[in-house]
């Protein structure tokens, strides 16, 4: 967590098997660009994520957090994403209600086919992260 | 009713439940050994001589459902081949007190056929920190309630003072919106208090601040914490067997004082009442540091209730929030590349 | 020099004096709430609580404390507390709590010495501020102690309105006021009178329990398996609060936090009250119930600890009966079993 300028973020990206995964390897066969920042875990289903895998990311030192699903309607089981995206709106709002900000912890729909989005989004999310500076806030150093 | 016919009914009723043997245990309140308090008052199937312990005042303010859980153990998945039948249990309770016990039957945690639940008009309840910030370092030794809705307390230099109840009231319960309780097996006569709004004027009052503002008061607040756990065992609605807080294989947090941790235990234990929590106050009364839980519990509940127009209310038909979902839910908070 | 005045407003020239060879902590009011503070020049000492909310054996024996770190195979143990404190404000219960815990940490027990406690301790200077005006929920007088009782303290200040009165009680407690002779005047005779009527008068609005302790021991003894313990735990929600509160309790647990190769062993406050205390690895739990947990936390506290360090565990400082959210009275836990 240096606060030089060389500071690189640590994005931890929890991708859905099915849709961003595979839209994040349509990424990478088609060479497409995005920063080097992102470390990603691959899940399931967007359903799978459970609100306190992203806020230990969070105390683990990860300067942003990204959970990307299907679109809704065309989760692979059906509706995982729908289940799941009551949590997400819950998550959002209450991190940033307790004052961490917005940038740090996103959430996005990706498809397989949206090779380009995915590129775009990271980038994205990188930039916003980058903008807002290292994670201090819940970080526990040991 | 006045309060001390309020507490003669009570007893009156818990009387026919043992005489009839419809139930087996009674749950009530009783004069605590402290003033400004009301403590819970259990009464056997051979104990009715302590029937006429049971009072009602407002100083009734912890939450009865949350002992309701421990009797049906076993529920809704294992279920054991049990010698004996449940217990059957009368509670007497208030409107967040029954909107517990809903949340409950609805988890499968508290089978309602076996809970009698005596409903009584709430008119809200006296938060006794509010009464001794106003009274200062000085000890309270008595306290005298009217039925006009006046409190009379003296203090060890024999001074007495008077406080109007509006003055002192918790706060859950200005901002109650369900004082009446609803589906209970009995009800009392007699009026509650005027619903109050809910109170999101302050969460929206909270959210306007500047994002640094908020985070220096929850970590104000998060650093009183001493990981006790008063206000996860004092919830009604916190019945899992093992918190994720006490995980050791893997660990989600630490089990120290490390505010990080503190943060993310609350963080973590709120979400986890969403659309469940009642806002009975029973974790802020527990909490021995008087941190300040309410500003997070009433902002999961407005959460809840604009997101997904749900609030844990008496109805025991309604499906949880977080156990559905629906198409029209927005994807406003959704972060799109392509747009802004 | 046996002992010394100083005026209230001159004071902080005496906690300056001693800052210079050691860490000062003292009674500071932070978030609206008074509690042991690092104290530094800006900060004015609060001299208007009967009891503060945490004891001072969190200065000895913290809530979370590092015992080791790893990084990759290699162990570096934390060095052990060597540095010297003076401790201001203590109230006689607590001073005397702290000499129960020597008995746990020291050698005495089972010979094993624990370097975190005892060099802490040893350098510790206490001084304890005598009480003028208890609380109706202080009780130290019915265990044997009293408003200006001396164990644990190596000076005994009291609070005489302008002045303050600061008595030797031990060698380190005599070197520390000598050595503070330029900031404090001798006491003299009228001086200790005062200090003798305050403590007298103390007492004597004390309310006695009048109950002979070893006749509780004997009692409670015979009476593990007796269902007057079901009447007495029932209203116990397990929330710990009285473990944590409590200035005798020093039940602990270690554990390891790591992320990836690196950590520490910490060692932090734990609670005889929580449900998976005694929860053996094969998932059995000899006490599995509250009742059982409960009884354990009076019984070793009122007959254990007689049998094993030879003291009731108990100095009545009353924080467990006005913090406990269901009211459970450790004064009628007593009197019930002095008695039977």
């Amino acid at each position: 967590m240096e606060n030089t300028e060389n500071w690189e973020p640590k994005i931890v990206a929890f991708l859905c098997n099915w849709c961003s995964y595979a839209g994040a390897d349509l990424a990478g066969v088609s060479r497409l660009q995005y920063g080097p920042n992102v470390r990603i875990i691959r899940v399931p289903c967007s359903a799978r994520i459970n609100p306190q895998f992203v806020i230990k990311a969070l105390q683990n030192g990860a300067d942003g957090v990204l959970v990307s699903g299907c679109h809704p309607g065309d989760c692979h089981y059906i509706s995982g994403n729908l289940v799941a995206r009551r949590k997400f709106a819950l998550t959002k709002k209450l991190l940033e209600y307790i004052g961490i900000e917005p940038e740090r912890v996103q959430f996005s729909w990706v498809s397989a086919s949206e090779g380009g989005r995915f590129a775009a989004l990271m980038n994205r999310v990188i930039d916003d992260v980058k903008r807002v500076g290292p994670a201090k806030k819940l970080v526990k150093e040991l | 009713m006045d309060s001390k016919a309020v507490g003669n009914e009570i007893q009156k009723i818990a009387g026919e439940l043992f005489r009839d043997d419809k139930i087996d245990v009674f749950i009530g309140f009783e004069r605590a050994t402290v003033p400004l308090k009301s403590r819970p008052c259990f009464i056997g199937k051979d104990e009715d001589g302590r029937i006429e312990n049971l009072v009602w005042d407002s100083f009734c303010t912890n939450n009865l459902a949350a002992f309701l859980q421990k009797y049906f153990e076993n529920e809704p998945n294992r279920r054991k081949k049990r010698e004996k039948p449940y217990p059957r249990i009368g509670v007497s309770v208030k409107g967040c007190d029954t909107r517990s016990v809903v949340a409950l039957v609805k988890e499968r945690q508290v089978i309602r056929e076996n809970v009698v639940l005596v409903g009584i008009p709430c008119q809200g309840m006296i938060d006794r920190r509010k009464v001794q910030e106003k009274v200062g370092t000085a000890e309270i030794v008595s306290h005298r309630e009217t039925d006009d809705g006046t409190l009379e307390i003296t203090t060890t230099d024999g001074k007495t003072r008077t406080f109007k109840k509006e003055e002192i009231m918790q706060s859950a319960c200005i901002d109650c919106r369900y004082p009446m309780p609803e589906g209970t097996d009995f009800l009392l006569e007699g009026e509650a208090k005027e619903p109050g709004d809910g109170g999101y004027g302050q969460i929206e009052a909270f959210e306007k601040k500047p994002l640094e503002e908020r985070w220096a008061y929850f970590e104000k607040e998060m650093s009183k914490c001493i990981r006790c756990n008063a206000c996860r065992q004092a919830c009604p609605t916190c019945w899992c067997k093992e918190c994720f807080a006490d995980h050791t294989d893997l660990k989600w947090i630490g089990v120290g004082n490390h505010i990080s941790d503190a943060m993310i235990f609350q963080i973590i234990r709120v979400f986890h009442q969403a659309g469940r929590c009642v806002e009975c106050d029973a974790c802020y009364n527990a909490c021995p540091m008087g941190i300040d839980l309410r500003f997070l519990t009433k902002k999961i509940v407005k959460d809840v209730d604009e997101l997904f127009q749900y609030v844990p209310d008496f109805d025991v038909e309604s499906t949880p929030p977080l156990a559905t979902f629906s198409e029209q839910d927005k994807d406003t908070f959704i972060t799109d590349p392509e747009k802004g | 020099m046996k002992d010394g005045v100083i005026s209230k407003q001159d004071f902080p020239q005496f906690l300056n004096h001693l800052k210079k060879n050691a860490k000062v902590f003292a009674p500071v009011v932070t978030n609206g709430e008074a509690g042991f503070k690092e104290w530094s020049e800006e900060d004015s000492v609060e001299f208007s609580y009967s009891n503060l909310k945490l004891s001072p054996k969190g200065l000895f024996f913290p809530q979370t404390e590092t015992i080791l770190s790893f990084d990759a195979g290699s162990v570096e143990e934390v060095p052990s507390h060597e540095e010297k404190m003076v401790v201001f404000g203590s109230r006689p219960c607590d001073s005397r709590a702290l000499t129960f815990l020597d008995k746990i940490f020291s050698e005495e027990n089972k010979g094993y010495n624990d370097p975190y406690y005892m060099n802490r301790r040893e350098n510790a200077v206490m001084i304890s501020l005598a009480c003028s005006d208890p609380c109706r929920t202080c009780f130290c007088s019915s265990l044997g102690s009293g408003p200006a009782d001396e164990a644990g303290s190596d000076i005994v200040c009291f609070d005489l309105g302008d002045k303050l009165y600061l008595k030797a009680v031990t060698e380190k407690g005599e070197l520390t006021i000598k050595d503070a002779g330029k900031v404090l005047s001798p006491g003299d005779e009228s001086v200790r009178k005062d200090a003798e009527k305050q403590t007298a008068e103390a007492l004597e609005s004390m309310n006695n329990l009048e109950a002979d302790l070893p006749s509780v021991k004997k009692n409670m003894d015979d009476s593990f398996d007796d269902p007057v313990w079901d009447r007495l735990t029932r209203n116990c929600i397990g929330c710990g609060a009285c473990t944590y509160l409590c200035p005798t309790c020093y039940c602990f647990d270690i554990s390891d936090e790591e992320r990836m190769y690196k950590g520490k062993r910490i060692r932090t406050w734990d609670s005889c009250q929580y449900a998976s205390f005694t929860k053996h690895a094969s998932g059995h739990n000899p006490r599995k119930n509250k009742k059982e947990r409960l009884r354990q936390r009076f019984m070793h506290k009122l007959s254990y600890t007689v049998e094993n360090q030879g003291e009731v565990f108990c100095v009545g400082c009353g924080r467990c009966i006005t913090q406990c959210p269901v009211n459970i009275d450790i004064r009628e836990i007593i009197t019930t079993f002095a008695e039977k």
